[in-house]
């Protein structure tokens, strides 16, 4: 590689994440009161979600309505082997496993279909596994699941079992976007027929990411499971779970490291507060702001905010919007058949 | 199980497409002439039944009336969303996400003004006919359904013939064939676009208002019809009514026929695991028997 000459905003993008993870992981030794924790914990394991749901949705271009199955599966798992007497932290890997067998068994016929028929397959999985939670004994059916744990209630684990968990996910997120196989996702969302002509495999590159995807969420999902304590079809496994994992990226700016943990942040923040405070409103913004997004700015708030920042230096001249492939491709005079 | 049962299930199945097939054509022609996947189906099915309700709560109209009336009402309706968001899109010859995460935003958007104006309480409509029956013999017929399924039949019978003899319909087949060659012997794509989406819109309301007669409604209640709705065009395929016909027989038939085999609490589950396994056994889906199809014309 190049040695590349180091601008104050590349040392800036470098430093930024370790910058605030440290103050994450401090920011408890300053005091934090019990709201802020509970907060900072809730957008932590959303924005988990967010960066998986990235790697599939925003870098490889498969949008799923699916991911709620992942969440549950892996809440589920962590509380099951809890109960089983096995240590928490051992729990999340059998989350992220079973996510990801589960991931398999959607992905392996859903992949060969494309696009909008994946997202279509998505949403009929969701609910068919909804559907059979509800009506399982082993996980106490539509009535829930106690999680139990020995020893008192203890926010602080929690907090950091959240902040480490979601800095992992970041750290796999960057590594993807950054190598080879980031790279053939990226081909693969522009063209799929053109990846597989320079030797990508779709089939297997989407499967695998799907597969690390839903592992991310999984643990989500149980981190949460036993911060909750009490877990039922209805919450893990709603279609909402999926609306919500969707929305982040997306409102953050799809197909982005950035994008999807911004995406995460302002929804954590905004969900934890607005629900409270007008629970019947929350989705109607979401829908709104989605229709806003993708007829206005589909990049999202990132998008947003790197157009105000051009604005100012306009020696780096925009190359167009990242993902025009995404949203703008296939207009009926660029693609003559 | 005597064979009076088997036929009894039949003529219940038979009823039960009429219904499907009226409801599903308006994402059948939406999809075939814009390419759009309108996920906000669901929000019209939904916004169709409160329109019947609410004609029925405040001026005791017919539901059956009201599923007529609806038909104008949501084609100007859809003509206005066309025209407010739909337009935006850019225009392409294969599903862009765009197109379809804004229709998911719209549905969201319809289903929380749902909540909001009507609440989260499940309503219905209750008239005197929602109980009687027609009975020939051991065979009896609720007399609801078969007024739902002469309406939805009628209906299609009139989409049919606008498809086959109009000049819209000529247009929006031959968009539905090759929109490059339509365009170039002059069809107007944007006009018979912003039709198509009204008519579409339209028979969304209609179906829902149907729908109304049938099942008691709450604002999310477009969902599960919006992945029956599916199912039916992914096995009709997906540019024609006669495959919408189809499809709908298939999967009326098929959830009427599991309740012999699967427990009730499994019975939701039917339509999504029937989509999958449709998805599974036509492995390039609906996408590649398009292709197939388009490459031998």
């Amino acid at each position: 590689m190049a040695v590349r000459v180091k601008s104050p905003g590349r040392i800036a993008q470098i430093a930024l994440p370790w910058l605030v993870l440290l103050i994450l992981l401090f920011l408890p030794k300053a005091g934090l009161s019990p709201n802020l924790l509970r907060l900072l914990f809730i957008t932590a394991v959303w924005t988990t979600t967010s960066v998986g749901w990235n790697l599939l949705g925003g870098l490889t271009g498969q949008v799923s309505f699916g991911f709620a199955v992942f969440y549950g599966l892996g809440a589920y798992t962590t509380a099951l082997m809890m109960h089983a007497g096995n240590n928490p932290y051992f729990s999340y890997f059998g989350a992220a496993a079973v996510a990801m067998i589960a991931s398999f068994l959607i992905g392996l016929p859903a992949f060969r279909l494309r696009g909008p028929y994946f997202a279509i397959a998505t949403i009929g999985v969701t609910e068919a596994v909804r559907v059979v939670m509800n009506n399982l004994d082993i996980t106490g059916g539509s009535s829930g699941y106690r999680v139990t744990e020995e020893g008192p209630f203890r926010p602080l684990v929690h907090y950091y079992t959240a902040i480490l968990m979601v800095a992992f996910a970041v750290l796999v997120s960057y590594v993807i976007f950054n190598s080879k196989f980031g790279l053939a996702l990226r081909a693969i969302k522009q063209d799929e027929d053109a990846a597989a002509d320079i030797g990508v495999n779709p089939y297997l590159s989407k499967l695998w990411v799907h597969a690390i995807a839903a592992a991310l969420t999984g643990v989500a999902g149980g981190v949460y499971a036993r911060y909750a304590a009490f877990i039922y079809p209805g919450n893990v496994f709603a279609f909402q779970t999926s609306i919500y994992i969707l929305l982040m990226p997306v409102i953050g700016g799809i197909g982005t490291v950035w994008g999807a943990i911004l995406g995460g942040v302002v929804f954590g923040v905004v969900e934890e507060e607005l629900v409270a405070k007008f629970p019947n409103v929350h989705l109607l913004l979401y829908g709104a702001l989605l229709i806003i997004i993708i007829l206005l700015e589909p990049d999202g708030l990132l998008g947003l905010l790197r157009r105000l920042f051009r604005r100012r230096r306009r020696e780096n001249p925009g190359s167009g919007s990242p993902d025009q492939e995404l949203w703008g491709r296939g207009s009926l005079k660029e693609r003559n058949v | 199980m005597s064979a009076v049962d088997v036929l009894n299930l039949l003529i219940a199945a038979f009823l039960l497409a009429g219904i499907y097939a009226a409801m599903s054509v308006g994402m059948t022609i939406i999809y075939g002439v814009m390419k759009i996947v309108n996920l906000a189906h669901a929000g019209f099915l939904m916004l169709g039944a409160y329109f019947a309700f609410e004609l029925f709560q405040r001026f005791n109209l017919d539901p059956i009336i009201g599923a007529v009336l609806a038909l104008p009402v949501f084609f100007a309706f859809g003509l206005g969303v066309h025209w407010l968001l739909v337009r935006w899109l850019p225009k392409s010859d294969t599903p862009t996400l765009a197109s379809l995460l804004l229709m998911f935003g719209f549905w969201l958007v319809l289903q929380n003004v749902g909540y909001l104006v009507w609440g989260n309480t499940e309503e219905s409509i209750f008239t005197p006919r929602t109980v009687s029956t027609i009975t020939f013999g051991e065979i009896s017929i609720s007399t609801l359904r078969l007024i739902v399924f002469v309406a939805a039949v009628v209906s299609l019978a009139v989409l049919q013939f606008i498809f086959a003899h109009t000049w819209f319909g000529r247009s929006m087949r031959a968009l539905i064939q090759n929109p490059y060659a339509a365009q170039i012997v002059g069809v107007d794509d944007q006009r018979t676009a912003r039709l198509t989406f009204g008519l579409g819109t339209a028979f969304a309301g209609f179906a829902g208002a149907l729908l109304s007669m049938l099942y008691s409604f709450d604002p999310d209640f477009g969902r599960s019809f919006l992945l029956r709705a599916f199912v039916i065009i992914v096995l009709g395929g997906l540019d024609s009514i006669t495959g919408a016909a189809i499809g709908a027989l298939v999967l009326a038939l098929v959830e009427t026929f599991s309740i012999l085999i699967v427990p009730a609490g499994y019975q939701p589950a039917i339509s999504f695991a029937l989509l999958f396994v449709v998805l599974l056994v036509l492995p390039k889906g609906i996408a590649g028997l398009l292709q197939k199809k388009w490459r031998f014309v």
